[in-house]
């Protein structure tokens, strides 16, 4: 499916990432030291790189500033056993495209790769969403569901809205938190599962067909 | 006005000054004392000299013959003195005047002679010795004037040397004693700042001389840095031990996975697989807290501030905590200003970590049934933000040390919970200029943070 290139001095870990991607159905190439990552880069076409901020010979940060440099803008995925909000916005900063704090779960890892794969473009311009026969007019606020109105609350209105914009790929629930809630560490509550439940009681309880999916270990998904 | 009283008081308690205002007072002290014992002993002496040419010159007029040799004598000597200078009087036995002064009659021997007031001559009180001589009466006095100027002549050397030597001496103790001053203050106020826990205070340089105070204020820098150094390392090393700890999590995190993901996982090994997990999580969390402050308290650059809306913030977060509220049965409220806005500078995502570890701290700390409230007010210049509950609240002399990094009460030892959260927390406010402080809410914790409004934009 994709090229993947994983950057990461941890055995362990890169091997169950790269393994993990591969029984995805993906090309994984796994390098261990900075500046061999920077040549192979530069050298080899990917669709997404997957680096660890911290690595021995070139750190991770200095690797996508270099790349972002010679104008390569392969969409990264920084790995991090720091944490802090500034470490955040420093790995963004440098060209990062998105940010992942170890430990985590392969489930968010592989959301967040297929999110980067596909960021969402051109379809800011789309006035009404679909799914099924769920229809979300964007210009006048208003979702149907086989032509009847469903109410909906601000918060609920923009989970679904972001889900529909992403139909097919699983959102994690930190991924929507970040999303809808703009908040972007996991304060440990089930506030995503609650505004969930909350939107498929008026969504698709109703109704025959289920929409919102739970992915198992991983998050949400809207059926294309 | 108060503050120069004040002022003044701090001057006048500072030992340079108190040590300058005692010399002083002791210099003038013993310079007055000895002028005085030099001015009585010369007085003295001036009497004695005095009396003794009294005697020799009556002697010289008891030599004469007859009283009436004394009265041509003394007429010849009165016609060429000067009677400011010296009386001569002879008043003989019928009542004969002859002199330059009339002196009334009194008792032999020497007096203190001063003339009536309409007499023209110098007022100034005569040491006169008087005799009886032929049946008249003989007086000669010599003006006293001599020893009168040498009252005005201390009293002259009193104000031209001891006064101005005392101004002179004040106002140097009191410039020195105030240079000094400045440099004890300067001291004060970096031991003061580095008892508060600003590690990075110094007294720097002294301009001027090098004395005890300037090697005094050395020693203090030199052991603030020895300090700031080492708690540095220690930062240092506990960051470095969090972060080497997270890659063997990482590890344990992924075996995990993959030990949760095996196709043929018996059904009894499951819920522990998720419970190890969750443990991981929460070594995690405390790892992250840990790395977290050590990086706030390290200086974390404030460049990347922006206005914050603490009251969009306070909103956000009471509605992320309401679902977790609802199922402990804990009610949980907003109150917002009305209208306009409680934008500070700061970093939203670390304003959204304080006011998530303050709620979860209140849900975590406080019966069911218990109510928290989230309040944002804005004044003049000021945005306070305020979480309290109606729990058992925290007993005010543990209040300070809650702030603190891993501690926690006896009473919540059982309950989860790192004893990071509100240190965190503490050092989020202070890395933007805010205070906190803990108050009874009656019943219950009241948390409140005061921020400076940001007038970036109004």
């Amino acid at each position: 499916m994709m090229k993947i290139l994983v950057v990461e001095d941890d055995k362990m870990t890169g091997n169950y990432v790269a393994e993990g991607l591969r029984e995805e159905g993906h090309t994984v190439d796994l390098m261990t030291d900075g500046k061999d990552a920077l040549l192979q880069a530069s050298t080899t076409s990917y669709d997404i790189l997957i680096v660890d901020r911290m690595l021995p010979g070139l750190d991770g940060v200095s690797v996508v500033k270099t790349m972002r440099g010679t104008k390569n803008q392969t969409p990264v995925l920084f790995l991090t056993s720091l944490g802090g909000v500034d470490d955040r916005i420093e790995g963004l900063n440098a060209g990062g495209d998105d940010y992942l704090v170890k430990p985590f779960a392969f489930g968010e890892l592989s959301a967040r790769v297929a999110a980067l794969a596909r960021r969402p473009r051109g379809t800011q311009d789309e006035i009404v969403l679909r799914a099924g026969d769920l229809e979300m007019d964007l210009v006048r606020r208003k979702v149907t569901r086989a032509g009847q109105p469903i109410d909906l609350l601000p918060r609920e209105f923009a989970l679904l809205e972001h889900l529909l914009r992403r139909k097919g790929r699983v959102q994690t629930r930190t991924m929507l938190l970040e999303a809808v809630w703009d908040i972007s560490f996991d304060p440990q509550t089930n506030v995503v599962e609650t505004h969930i439940s909350r939107l498929r009681a008026k969504v698709d309880k109703p109704y025959e067909v289920e929409l919102i999916k739970t992915v198992r270990g991983a998050g949400y998904r809207i059926e294309e | 006005m108060t503050s120069f009283l004040e002022s003044s008081r701090t001057l006048f308690r500072s030992t340079p000054l108190r040590l300058a205002l005692a010399l002083v007072v002791l210099f003038a002290f013993v310079s007055l004392l000895s002028l005085g014992a030099s001015y009585l002993v010369i007085r003295d002496s001036f009497n004695k000299s005095m009396e003794a040419d009294l005697r020799q010159e009556l002697a010289g007029f008891q030599a004469a013959a007859s009283s009436s040799a004394v009265a041509r004598l003394i007429a010849a000597e009165a016609a060429v003195t000067d009677p400011e200078r010296r009386i001569l009087s002879y008043v003989t036995a019928d009542g004969k005047f002859s002199g330059n002064v009339r002196v009334s009659r009194s008792n032999e021997g020497f007096r203190l002679l001063s003339l009536p007031d309409e007499h023209e001559l110098s007022e100034g009180p005569y040491l006169a010795l008087t005799s009886n001589l032929y049946g008249g009466q003989l007086t000669v006095a010599n003006s006293r004037s001599q020893i009168e100027d040498l009252g005005e002549l201390f009293l002259n050397i009193l104000f031209l040397s001891v006064l101005p030597t005392t101004v002179i001496a004040l106002t140097a103790g009191l410039l020195i004693s105030r240079r000094s001053g400045r440099r004890i203050d300067a001291i004060g106020e970096a031991l003061k700042q580095l008892t508060a826990g600003d590690l990075s205070a110094r007294v720097r340089t002294m301009v001027g001389r090098e004395d005890d105070l300037s090697s005094i204020a050395g020693l203090v820098d030199s052991m603030a840095a020895a300090q700031q150094s080492s708690v540095n390392a220690l930062r240092q090393v506990s960051a470095d031990i969090a972060h080497d700890l997270k890659t063997p999590i990482q590890r344990v995190a992924v075996l995990l996975n993959k030990a949760r993901e095996m196709p043929d996982l018996p059904e009894k090994l499951e819920p522990i697989l998720n419970d190890a997990g969750q443990e991981t999580a929460s070594i995690v969390a405390t790892f992250q807290s840990l790395l977290q402050i050590s990086q706030i308290e390290g200086g974390s650059p404030k460049s990347r501030f922006q206005p914050v809306d603490l009251g969009v913030l306070a909103a956000t977060f009471v509605e992320v905590y309401e679902p977790a509220a609802e199922e402990t049965s804990h009610r949980i409220e907003a109150v917002l200003p009305n209208g306009g806005t409680a934008m500070i500078s700061g970093e939203k995502g670390l304003l959204g970590q304080v006011l998530a570890n303050l709620i979860e701290n209140a849900l975590r700390h406080t019966p069911a049934g218990a109510s928290i409230k989230v309040a944002v007010r804005t004044q003049a210049d000021k945005v306070c933000l305020e979480v309290s509950d109606t729990g058992p609240g925290v007993p005010a002399n543990e209040r300070q040390n809650v702030l603190r990094r891993l501690y926690r009460l006896e009473t919540s030892r059982t309950t989860p919970g790192n004893g990071l959260g509100l240190s965190l927390v503490a050092a989020i406010v202070d890395m933007h200029d805010g205070e906190i402080e803990l108050s009874d809410n009656k019943p219950g914790l009241r948390v409140a943070m005061t921020f400076e409004k940001d007038s970036s934009d109004g």
